[in-house]
């Protein structure tokens, strides 16, 4: 039987909204899940280790039939899984999944953000350092959670070695920058936060400083500039 | 007690003249970033070939259409967080 156009197109349509033709319609409908939970996969490298492929093809599986893509780049699906998953993980007894979702995410922005070179602070002034305003890094991020965050990532990598990861080591707080993430303390974790907000260097300087009494400026301050955390000043 | 306005700006100029060897260490203790480039898309995580590792077709989809059936444990790295309670 040939069907025309307009006909096999109205037939398609009746399919996807469960009209005859399940079997046929079924291997699209598995293609899309597969290709998306693959994709997901490779976007969130770290909870796909932590909960094994069985269980991340399941809950990739869930995500999918709520979530679409709705843009045609697959390294740009799976914004709100993190989301997702802090919803679904109580059942499943790991508290943490959510924000190792959110760090594989922060990474993924990060390294998918445009890279212009890095703040060039040589031969500025302390006077005039100090009332600098700098902008962090495109897809830079500040995550902050009530776990080891760093160490649950770390013990999750191919190769890692044996050990456990005691939970109640946290909280953390991880700065994610192009060139990776690093770990922060409550005074650079406010520095940087403040510097997110517009604050000039000194006012940032201050809250490091009444976060945690004896917080390292200068050290904290290279690092940063080491890890090309600034974008380029404006003029 | 916050130090003076002369000593954060002294820190502050100081952190722009590390070594070289100081900033690549900086560098180097970031973790987690990526060596290559991550290229996916269409033509890599939806390769077209419709057979899948588990079956060929639509062999599991009526598997992956039951949210509420779950079959899989996590078995992965969780086993390694302390603390973590998995339900088998």
């Amino acid at each position: 039987m040939t069907l025309a156009l307009r006909e096999w197109q109205a037939a398609f349509v009746a399919d996807l909204a469960g009209g005859g033709g399940e079997a046929r319609l079924a291997i699209h409908r598995h293609h899309i899940q597969r290709s998306l939970a693959k994709a997901l996969a490779m976007t969130f490298p770290t909870v796909h280790a932590l909960v094994g492929a069985d269980f991340f093809r399941q809950i990739a599986g869930i995500f999918v039939t709520r979530e679409l893509p709705t843009q045609p780049v697959l390294a740009e699906y799976g914004a709100q899984f993190a989301d997702f998953l802090a919803a679904e993980e109580a059942m499943h007894g790991l508290p943490y999944l959510a924000d190792v979702a959110r760090l594989d995410w922060a990474l993924n922005v990060a390294f998918y953000s445009p890279r212009p070179s890095a703040a060039d602070l040589t031969g500025l002034s302390p006077e005039v350092l100090l009332s600098k305003v700098l902008t962090l890094a495109p897809g830079a991020e500040l995550i902050r959670s009530r776990y080891p965050l760093d160490r649950i990532w770390t013990a999750s990598q191919p190769g890692a070695a044996e050990g456990e990861v005691d939970l109640a080591k946290g909280p953390t707080c991880l700065l994610v920058l192009p060139a990776g993430f690093v770990r922060l303390d409550e005074g650079e974790a406010a520095f940087v936060a403040s510097i997110a907000e517009g604050h000039t260097l000194e006012a940032a300087a201050v809250a490091g400083f009444t976060a945690e009494s004896n917080f390292g400026l200068a050290g904290c301050f290279g690092r940063l500039l080491g890890c090309e955390a600034f974008a380029a000043l404006q003029q | 007690m916050t130090p003076t306005r002369i000593a954060i700006a002294a820190a502050l100029a100081s952190a722009l003249t590390l070594p070289a060897v100081a900033q690549a260490q900086a560098q180097a203790q970031a973790q987690g970033r990526m060596p290559v480039e991550k290229c996916f898309g269409v033509s890599k995580a939806g390769q077209n070939d419709c057979q899948t590792d588990t079956s060929s077709c639509a062999g599991t989809s009526k598997k992956d259409n039951q949210p509420d059936a779950w079959i899989a444990v996590p078995k992965g790295t969780c086993q390694k967080i302390v603390g973590g309670v998995v339900k088998g």
